[in-house]
């Protein structure tokens, strides 16, 4: 082989293995779900046919299913708000240089770095009815009269301490993103502001935020995406229980225990399509607002 | 919008440089600039940092806590902040030195091997992959470059889950359910996106008049890469690799749908069933976790600095 032809193929050969991956393990089945969810596909019950709306329909009588959307919602609402002001009370402490930053930073990844399972697992354990150091401390702090059971019996309740431990995960990619784009910052913007007498308060408001915008705005993205697929905490600490159940749970559910793949599959889609929706939309509004300063 | 983005990457990597120096600074134990803050300022500062801490760290000591007591001990109202016995029944019982009866023992050995054969598997294959696909995108040019690349980046932004009941029908079809095959392709194909991102924009940092001069020696591309960018590219690989293997550890619901029992499922999958049995108690349960983390949370200690790196060139774009 001449050597100018091995130059024109070889980027082909260095990308190929690339394509074969996310050709086959991902656009194949992105495309499989998208047309699968307009048919009817029971494993146990053959023939699979084509129902058009059908899936949908039923998903949208459902109202247990109809109820997840609306956790979801609420999960990804308070999965964003926490986690985006979590990680920036924290890139803010973390801001300046000073001794042990480096060890404090490694600590502060360390809930990212940890399965979710293994730390829903734990925070079920803190949560515990009986003997669990949530009640103890709240009760010590005469915050409660008695102990209490957290999780199961009220709704809204539910969701948000379950959505605490996914904040617990995830914050700490707020953080980082956060903390990249502060450290970008000059510093003589700081120094100019404190000589005009501004306080640490209004330095924040005036020097910092219009600054991280954008890296607010893709932790708001990247929080959205997983707090609209939080799955392995609400498994571990609500169970199959429909109370709290989120639209990933439900998607489990109607594929693996009712072993409806097609409403499976259209529920995925819906998934997929909202978060697409919501991210790109998330993305562009907050684009332009940190263009419009 | 374009001009925006481009700055935006700009600031990233600026800022990332940065905050390596600074962090490396800090861990060798320079105290950097000494901030002449006001008192008040200064306690502020030393109780936000106690508070970050407490949050990030109390339920990991708390796992840890119940983890070295006896069951009475846990089973306290108050809760005791220390051990109380402290004791280590727990993990002696786990590791199968005292008897325990829960067949714990070889589960939880048998279950941390597999995640480690699976996750270490995902993490060789996907970086090996994304080091020279990264590399072509960086350096070379060619038809439908740009096509392939934003669409794999795209996939970045697809819920992991709308590929899962596919995924298993086609894993169940070739008869790989229930194999490493089938997780670690399945984990490779996931993983690849984020890696081709960071090692992506590692490469495009490094100047181009590095290789040329292998080049000027007669090098071919792949030469050039092997010998003279994997070496000082060598961060961002490490980043890349560190991070595919942490996402790896935590899966839980692909590994869940595709193993069926003990001789695939990773500790995630069998933590998750010892909880769901609700008789295994708190002590045992504690002990597990803290084992099935020890792995992802000392390499997250040791590697924090290529940790960060990954995580700020994969999400500021």
């Amino acid at each position: 082989m001449s050597a100018p032809l091995r130059g024109r193929i070889l980027p082909y050969i260095l990308v190929s293995p690339l394509v074969v991956f996310i050709g086959v393990l991902s656009f194949v089945p992105t495309v499989a779900t998208t047309v699968e969810a307009f048919f009817r596909v029971m494993p146990l019950d053959p023939p699979n046919r084509f129902i058009g709306f059908g899936n949908f329909r039923a998903l949208f009588a459902n109202s247990v299913i109809t109820t997840s959307w609306i956790n979801t919602a609420l999960y990804a609402a308070i999965g964003v708000v926490l986690s985006v002001v979590f990680g920036t009370v924290i890139a803010v402490a973390l801001r300046r240089r000073f001794r042990f930053r480096g060890v404090i930073l490694a600590l502060v990844i360390l809930p990212w770095a940890l399965p979710a399972v293994v730390e829903a697992v734990i925070w079920s354990w803190i949560y515990n009815p009986t003997f669990g150091v949530m009640n103890s401390a709240l009760h010590s702090a005469h915050a409660i009269g008695g102990y209490h059971l957290w999780l199961g019996l009220d709704r809204w309740l539910t969701i948000a301490l379950i959505e605490v431990v996914q904040v617990w995960q995830i914050t700490p990619l707020s953080a980082l993103i956060i903390l990249a784009s502060l450290q970008a910052i000059p510093q003589e913007l700081y120094e100019a502001a404190k000589v005009d007498g501004a306080g640490a308060v209004q330095q924040f408001f005036r020097i910092s935020l219009p600054l991280i915008r954008s890296a607010v705005a893709v932790s708001i993205v990247e929080a959205l995406v997983l707090s609209l697929n939080v799955f392995d905490q609400v498994y571990i600490l609500n169970g199959i229980a429909p109370l709290g159940s989120s639209v990933m749970l439900q998607t489990y559910i109607q594929t693996f225990e009712n072993l409806n793949f097609g409403g499976g599959y259209a529920l995925s889609l819906l998934v997929t399509i909202a978060t697409a929706l919501v991210s790109l939309g998330a993305l562009a509004l907050l684009y332009r607002r940190t263009e419009a300063v | 919008m374009k001009g925006e983005r481009e700055e935006a990457g700009g600031v990233a990597v600026n800022a990332r440089e940065r905050l390596g120096r600074a962090v490396g600074q800090a861990a060798a134990g320079r105290p950097g600039r000494v901030v002449s803050a006001a008192p008040a300022r200064l306690i502020g500062r030393l109780i936000a940092i106690i508070v970050i801490l407490l949050w990030s760290l109390f339920p990991i000591y708390w796992a840890l806590n119940t983890s070295f007591t006896t069951l009475s001990g846990a089973d306290s109202a108050p809760s005791h902040y220390f051990p109380s016995p402290l004791v280590g029944t727990s993990y002696s019982q786990i590791l199968g030195i005292s008897s325990s009866s829960f067949g714990i023992a070889t589960q939880l050995g048998r279950s941390l091997l597999n995640s480690a054969i699976e996750s270490g598997a995902a993490m060789v294959l996907t970086v090996g992959i994304a080091v020279f696909a990264a590399y072509a995108f960086a350096r070379l040019e060619f038809r439908f470059k740009r096509v392939i690349f934003v669409s794999v980046l795209a996939t970045l932004l697809l819920p992991a889950y709308a590929t899962l009941i596919p995924l298993y029908r086609i894993m169940a079809s070739l008869g790989l359910v229930n194999t490493y095959l089938a997780v670690i392709l399945v984990y490779v194909s996931g993983f690849l996106p984020l890696a081709i991102w960071i090692l992506y924009n590692y490469f495009n940092a490094i100047p181009k008049e590095l290789e040329e001069a292998a080049f000027v020696d007669g090098a071919s591309p792949v030469r050039a890469l092997l010998r003279v960018v994997v070496p000082v590219a060598m961060p961002g690989i490490a980043a890349a690799a560190i991070i595919s293997f942490l996402m790896g550890w935590a899966q839980f619901l692909f590994p869940l749908v595709l193993t069926t029992d003990l001789s695939t499922q990773p500790v995630t999958v069998i933590v998750a069933a010892l909880n769901q049995q609700r008789i295994v108690p708190f002590t045992l349960l504690m002990a597990c976790g803290a084992l099935a983390a020890a792995v992802p949370g000392i390499l997250a200690l040791i590697l924090n600095r290529y940790i960060v790196e990954g995580i700020t060139a994969g999400s500021v774009k």
